[in-house]
C-alpha cells in the first residue's frame, strides 16, 4: 500500500485524512512501524526541513504536529515497545517565580513534533519539581525563563540536581528572551537555544 | 454581523499637506505667472500653434498665455492614460490616487554592484539594472538606469532603449538626449508594440521630457512634445525650478512657477492634438543647498506639494519618490528613500520614478533599488485599511481560548497569520541566528540578493525579428 497520501497529509496539517489514511494502512495489513517511521517521522523531518529553509511557518509547523500526533493516537495499540523509539523524554517548564509561557509551550510543540515525549511541568515550577520529573524517567530537562529575575533560578535548578546525584543521568538545555549561550555555560547548562526551532536541533544533538 | 447605521471604515490611510484653498490659490498664481509674465518658446512651430489662437509673440519668442486657454486645455487633457507591458496588458492605469515605482535614468555613476565602487556607467549596468528590475516585485516601470559611457553619446540613448526592451517586459519611460533620438526610439517602440496604432492604443511606453526651465523652454523638449502629443502618445513635461536659483527660494513661488511651466506644455500639447495624454509632475522644486550649492533632492520641503496641485486638475502624474542626497546605499540613503517612498505613496504620486538614486541622481544603485523594494514592500502593507468583522475581531476564539490557553494551533491562527507582512530583506531574527548567518547588514544583503537575481533570472526574450529591427534603429 502506498503511504504517500499520508506522509503529504502530516506535511499539509489535514488531520483527520491522516487518521482515515492510517486506518487503512493498518486495516490493509500494514506494520504499524512501517507507517510510523515512513508515513508519520518521515514527514516531520520534511516539516522540519521546510521551517529551517523558511518555507514553513510556525503555524504550519504546528498543524503538522496535530496531524502527526492524530496519525500516532491509533497506530500506538499496534506498536510494539521496539518500534517506538522516542526521540527522549523532556520535562519542560517555565522557572521558578515566572508566569510567561508561550515561548516555553511553543517549544514543548515542535520537540513533541518531533518525536519527543514531552512532560509539561506548567509554569513557576520549582527546582523539587524538575528533580521530581527526572526521578520519574525525564533524560532532558527544559528551563525557560522571560525576566533576568528569574534566571537564575535555572542555576538553583541544576544545583538540586547535583544535591539529588541526578545531574550525570540527565541533560539541561535553558532558553528564554534575557538567556545567552554565556549565561548557560556559567551556570553548567549542557545547551542553550536561542529560538524554538533551534530548540528542537539542539534537543536532538543532546540526546544523540 | 449585526446592523449598524452610519459606519465608515477606510480602505486606506488618508493624508493631505495642503489645504484645498491652498491649492486653488497655487493654480491662480501659476495663470497670473503665464498671463502676467509669460514664457520664451524655442520652436517655432509651437509659436504658430498661439500665433493661430490670436496670441501675440514679443520679442522674437515670448509669448503670454490667457487663462481661458489654460482652463479648456485642463477641461480637454485626458484624465487618464494606461501604460501597458511588452503584451499591451494594460498595468499601469495612471489615475487619481494610483501609485506605481520605477528607477531613475541617466546617472553617470554607479555603483558598481560587485565590487561596491563608484564609477561611470556602462552598457551593462543598464542591462544589470533591468534585469534585476524586472525581478523585483515592487518594480512596476522601468528608466535607463544610468549613462553608458562606454558607447557614442550621439546614439547612446537608442542602446538605452534597446536595453530596456529587451531585458524587461515592464512599461518604460524613456529619455533621449536629441529630438532624433525620440523618433528612433518611439520606432523601436512601435516594432515591439507591432506598430505605431497598436503603440498609440496600448502605449508601452512614454517620455520623460525636461525642460530648461519654466519660462525658457528649449526646443528639443517643444519638439518632442509636439511629435509625441502629435500621435497621440504619453509623455511627461518637466520644467525644473532650483530654489533660490532659477525660481523664488520660497517653495510656494517655486511650485506655483514650475507648475506654469507645465501648463504652457498642456496648452502646447492640446493645442497640437486634442485630447493628447500628458503627464504632469509631481515634484521639480529642489532647493539648492546654500551650504554648498548642491541640488537637494531627497529635501522634505521637495514633497508631495506638487503631486497634491496635480490632483487638483485630476490629470496623470510623474511622481519623485525613493531617492538620496547620499553618496552610498547607507543608513541615511534607506532613512531618505523610505521617508519618500511612504510620503509619496500616501500623497498618490502615480508614476514614482528615480527609485534607488544616490547623490540627488548623480549615482545610481542597484542595491539601492533592491532595498528600496522592500521600503515600497512594507508601504504597500501600511497602506491596507484595518478589516473589521467578526472574523477578525475573533471575539468566539477570544472566548474559547480564555485567560490560560494559547493562540499557536488554532486554525484561525493558520488561516490570517500570513495577512501579516513578512519582509524579504529586512532581518528579524534573534541576534545568535542572525550572527550565525554571518551578520550581515541590510546592504550586504541587498547585494546577495541583487547578485543572485543577475545569475539565476532570465528576462522573457524578445523575439529574434524584433531584436534585429531593434538593432537596426540603434545602429
Amino acid at each position: 500500500m502506498d503511504l504517500k497520501p499520508i506522509y503529504k497529509n502530516v506535511i499539509e496539517g489535514q488531520a483527520d485524512a491522516v487518521e482515515s489514511g492510517v486506518k487503512a494502512a493498518l486495516a490493509a495489513g500494514v506494520d504499524a512501524g512501517v507507517i510510523l517511521n515512513e508515513a508519520l517521522i518521515a514527514a516531520m523531518d520534511e516539516v522540519g526541513n521546510r521551517f529551517e529553509d523558511g518555507d514553513f511557518f510556525v503555524p504550519e509547523m504546528l498543524i503538522a504536529a496535530r496531524a502527526m500526533q492524530a496519525g500516532l493516537a491509533l497506530l500506538k495499540p499496534h506498536l510494539t515497545a521496539i518500534d517506538v523509539q522516542a526521540a527522549g523524554k523532556i520535562a519542560i517548564g517555565t522557572v521558578k517565580g515566572d508566569l510567561h509561557d508561550i515561548g516555553k509551550n511553543l517549544v514543548a510543540m515542535m520537540l513533541e513534533g518531533a518525536g519527543f515525549e514531552i512532560v509539561d511541568l506548567g509554569v513557576d515550577v520549582t527546582p523539587e519539581a524538575f528533580v521530581k520529573a527526572v526521578q520519574e524517567g525525564a533524560n532532558l530537562i527544559g528551563m525557560s525563563a522571560l525576566l533576568t529575575t528569574t534566571m537564575s533560578n535555572m542555576s538553583a535548578t541544576i544545583e538540586a540536581l547535583k544535591a539529588a546525584g541526578l545531574r550525570e543521568q540527565v541533560k539541561v538545555m535553558v532558553g528564554g528572551a534575557p538567556v545567552t549561550e554565556e549565561f548557560a555555560r556559567s551556570i553548567g547548562a549542557d545547551a542553550f537555544a536561542p529560538d524554538a526551532s533551534s530548540a528542537t536541533r539542539v534537543a536532538r544533538q543532546l540526546v544523540a | 454581523m449585526v446592523l449598524q447605521s452610519n459606519y465608515t471604515s477606510m480602505d486606506t490611510p488618508h493624508f493631505r499637506k495642503l489645504s484645498e484653498d491652498q491649492v486653488e490659490r497655487l493654480h491662480h498664481a501659476s495663470l497670473e505667472i503665464l498671463d502676467r509674465t509669460g514664457v520664451r518658446l524655442f520652436e517655432p512651430e509651437a509659436l504658430e500653434l498661439l500665433k493661430k489662437k490670436g496670441i501675440q509673440v514679443e520679442d522674437g519668442n515670448r509669448v503670454r498665455i490667457p487663462p481661458g486657454l489654460v482652463e479648456w486645455a485642463l477641461s480637454v487633457a485626458p484624465k487618464r492614460t494606461v501604460l501597458c507591458d511588452r503584451h499591451g496588458n494594460r498595468v499601469m492605469p495612471l489615475e487619481r490616487h494610483n501609485v506605481f515605482y520605477g528607477p531613475g535614468s541617466d546617472c553617470p555613476n554607479v555603483i558598481d554592484v560587485r565590487s561596491g565602487e563608484r564609477r561611470r556607467g556602462t552598457l551593462q549596468d543598464i542591462v544589470d539594472a533591468m534585469t534585476v528590475c524586472d525581478a523585483l516585485p515592487n518594480i512596476d516601470f522601468l528608466m535607463s538606469f544610468c549613462i553608458a559611457s562606454d558607447l557614442a553619446q550621439e546614439t547612446s540613448d537608442r542602446h538605452q532603449m534597446r536595453a530596456m526592451l529587451m531585458n524587461s517586459t515592464k512599461p518604460i519611460l524613456f529619455v533621449t538626449t536629441e529630438f532624433e533620438g525620440c523618433v528612433d526610439v518611439i520606432k523601436m517602440a512601435e516594432a515591439v508594440a507591432g506598430g505605431a496604432e497598436q503603440l498609440r492604443r496600448n502605449p508601452i511606453c512614454a517620455c520623460y521630457i525636461n525642460v530648461t526651465h519654466p519660462m525658457r523652454h528649449n526646443q528639443e523638449a517643444l519638439q518632442k512634445l509636439l511629435f509625441l502629443s502629435g500621435k497621440g502618445l504619453p509623455t511627461t513635461y518637466t520644467p525644473v525650478v532650483l530654489r533660490g536659483a532659477t525660481g523664488p527660494v520660497t517653495a510656494a513661488g517655486a511650485i506655483a512657477l514650475a507648475n506654469a511651466g507645465e501648463l504652457a506644455g498642456l496648452v502646447l500639447a492640446q493645442l497640437n492634438r486634442e485630447g493628447a495624454p500628458i503627464i504632469l509632475t509631481g515634484g521639480v522644486n529642489d532647493m539648492m543647498d546654500m551650504k554648498t550649492t548642491v541640488d537637494a533632492y531627497a529635501d522634505p520641503t521637495n514633497r508631495v506639494m506638487l503631486v497634491e496641485l496635480a490632483h487638483r486638475y485630476d490629470l496623470p502624474i510623474f511622481g519623485l519618490t525613493g531617492c538620496s542626497d547620499s553618496k552610498v546605499p547607507d543608513e541615511q540613503a534607506a532613512a531618505e528613500a523610505a521617508f519618500s517612498i511612504m510620503l509619496e505613496t500616501m500623497a498618490g504620486a502615480q508614476m514614482a520614478h528615480d527609485v534607488g538614486y544616490l547623490e540627488g541622481g548623480m549615482c545610481n544603485s542597484i542595491e539601492q533599488i533592491v532595498i528600496c523594494d522592500e521600503l515600497i514592500n512594507y508601504t504597500k502593507h501600511f497602506m491596507r485599511g484595518l478589516e473589521i468583522n467578526d472574523e477578525t475581531l475573533a471575539l468566539d476564539l477570544i472566548e474559547e481560548i480564555g485567560p490560560d490557553g494559547n493562540y499557536l494551533s488554532t486554525e484561525h491562527t493558520l488561516k490570517h497569520y500570513k495577512q501579516d507582512w513578512y519582509p524579504k530583506l529586512f532581518d528579524r531574527r534573534n541576534y545568535d541566528d542572525w550572527k550565525a548567518r554571518g551578520e550581515k547588514t541590510l546592504r550586504q544583503r541587498a547585494q546577495e540578493k541583487a547578485l543572485k537575481i543577475l545569475e539565476t533570472h532570465k528576462p522573457e526574450p524578445l523575439p529574434a525579428d524584433i531584436q534585429k529591427q531593434l538593432d537596426e534603429i540603434a545602429g
